[in-house]
């Protein structure tokens, strides 16, 4: 396959999904050798930096320019279908 | 002209800023559309360059004036368009400044435009935009690599004097090798992300691209250090180098390359060794074969987290209603993953090799200064040609691990095999960029 940028349609998306499953599938047996090696935990330490929280500033533009990015609106509302998103 | 004389030239009035934008300008209206580089020029940078000229008059001027800087399209500069060269994003406007585009205004550098890249940092090859793939500007019609194609092909080309991009796996350092110009990616938290469309929250990196180490260097000391509103971010720890290097090469990065690419580089390494009297010590890496295979779970898993605002409500088209097929892998990959089911078996596993990965570097920098190796291990093939997936990840199988390890690592030109150009990546430990960048340039003088 080429790997040049095309439109999907929805028989290839369910062969996408199965072949993506199939190359993590693989990576993750391959990773298997790592399972019993002791490790720390992996997490996010942060003592050394914290945030200051000062007032927030108004940027009198960004109203405009998110109301131009909206794809549907009416007034000072955007428009979104209900229950359509999962 | 390198970087350092164009400032001083800027700098002593012998070039206004205007004319040095203009001049780009013109040669990105003449060779744009065989490129494909620009998405979306700034149409105010001929004005914001006439009040940089002013500034120098008054001599205001900041560290970058007058020059021209393209900007990868994931990285949100005030009023031009955003769009991760995707439909998804085609004609979103960003709203604000990231924090590193804050930084080059305020040091009077000039956004030029918004260049071409992989869909949403996805692809390795800069192919994957729905915009067309970016041409080698150094190999014309091969790939010129990616995610930051444009940015790379941008400073090859002579459309920018200086280029930002973003690197999760290798996506400043592929595309440099490729065209023939310097890439960096800082350490992980030496860089603000805020303002950059994520690809994969925990690897991701901005840096810079340039014709010239100095350049890079210029870019990078502006942009570092910490922000408030990325809680990666750190001060820059820059430790004092003793200026006498212990270079480290590994079989085990020799594994995975073209033999060709491979020589090139250990030649160089010999030859820098050789004229600065600095030592080669060889070093090893139990599972540095495992890189590709912790990378792209940690990727699937955060860059589906990532899209799940490009729902078409706020702003652009729901994702996967018109992404590509790299794209879409991803997002479909990550979602089935990252299922209750699998707990563990996926990222959680990647997240482990990650940390091993990490270790082992920490291991390897307690007996050399530097790391050397290419910085990609084959050729960029013509555009269009046909690999399979895999071999398309296998193409940052030696750029990923600095990405996992957290560390800085910079493609530098080496020279050229059948007249394409090949990089040479230096990695060094965590938040040693200045030790780097000193390897870097000792590795331009060999020229």
């Amino acid at each position: 396959m080429d790997f040049l940028w095309r439109s999907v349609n929805e028989e290839e998306k369910e062969s996408i999904k199965k072949e993506a499953k199939a190359i993590l599938d693989n990576f993750s047996k391959a990773l298997a050798r790592v399972e019993k090696q002791k490790t720390k935990d992996v997490f996010v330490e942060r003592k050394r930096q914290t945030r200051k929280e000062k007032k927030a500033v108004c940027d009198p533009s960004f109203r405009e320019l998110f109301f131009k990015n909206a794809p549907e609106k009416e007034g000072d509302w955007i428009k979104a279908e209900k229950g359509a998103w999962k | 002209m390198e970087i350092k004389e164009k400032i001083q030239k800027i700098k002593a009035r012998k070039l206004t800023a205007e004319q040095n934008i203009k001049q780009f300008l013109d040669k990105i209206k003449k060779d744009n559309k065989r490129l494909n580089i620009f998405l979306h020029l700034n149409s105010n940078a001929l004005d914001e360059a006439k009040k940089v000229d002013k500034k120098i008059k008054e001599g205001k001027a900041g560290k970058l004036a007058g020059l021209a800087i393209a900007i990868k399209s994931n990285i949100n500069v005030k009023g031009l368009i955003a769009n991760c060269a995707s439909k998804t994003l085609s004609n979103y406007i960003s709203t604000y400044d990231a924090t590193v585009i804050e930084k080059i205004k305020a040091e009077d550098g000039i956004i030029i435009g918004m260049v071409n890249m992989d869909e949403f940092a996805c692809g390795s090859s800069g192919e994957t935009s729905a915009f067309g793939p970016i041409q080698n500007p150094s190999a014309f019609g091969r790939i010129p690599g990616g995610s930051s194609s444009g940015s790379a092909a941008a400073v090859a080309a002579d459309f920018c004097d200086l280029a930002l991009g973003s690197d999760t796996g290798g996506s400043i350092r592929n595309p440099a090798s490729h065209c023939g110009v310097v890439g960096m990616k800082p350490s992980y938290g030496a860089v603000s992300r805020y303002g950059l469309i994520d690809l994969s929250m925990s690897l991701d990196q901005i840096g810079p691209f340039s014709k010239d180490v100095e350049g890079a260097k210029l870019l990078f000391d502006v942009i570092k250090g910490h922000d408030e509103k990325d809680s990666t971010t750190y001060e820059n720890i820059e430790p004092n180098s003793n200026k006498i290097f212990t270079i480290g090469l590994s079989p085990d990065f020799e594994k995975l390359c073209d033999k060709s690419i491979y020589s090139l580089v250990e030649k160089k390494a010999k030859e820098l060794s050789r004229k600065n009297g600095w030592k080669i010590k060889t070093v090893d890496f139990e599972h540095i074969d495992l890189a590709v295979q912790t990378y792209y779970p940690i990727c699937y898993v955060e860059f589906f987290s990532a899209t799940r605002k490009f729902d078409g409500r706020k702003y652009g088209s729901r994702i996967e209603n018109v992404c590509g097929p790299e794209v879409l892998r991803r997002i479909l990959g990550g979602s089935e993953i990252s299922k209750e089911e699998y707990h563990g078996l996926y990222y959680r596993r990647a997240l482990k090799a990650k940390e091993i990965i990490k270790k082992e570097f920490e291991k390897a920098f307690s007996q050399v200064d530097v790391i050397l190796c290419p910085t990609v291990p084959r050729l960029p093939q013509e555009i269009g040609s046909k690999v399979t997936v895999e071999e398309m990840y296998g193409y940052d199988a030696l750029t990923i691990p600095a990405n996992l390890a957290e560390i800085p690592a910079m493609s530098v030109p080496a020279g050229k095999i059948q007249d394409i150009p090949v990089g040479i990546q230096i990695i060094a430990p965590q938040f040693s960029e200045e030790i780097m960048f000193q390897v870097a340039s000792a590795i331009e003088k060999l020229k």
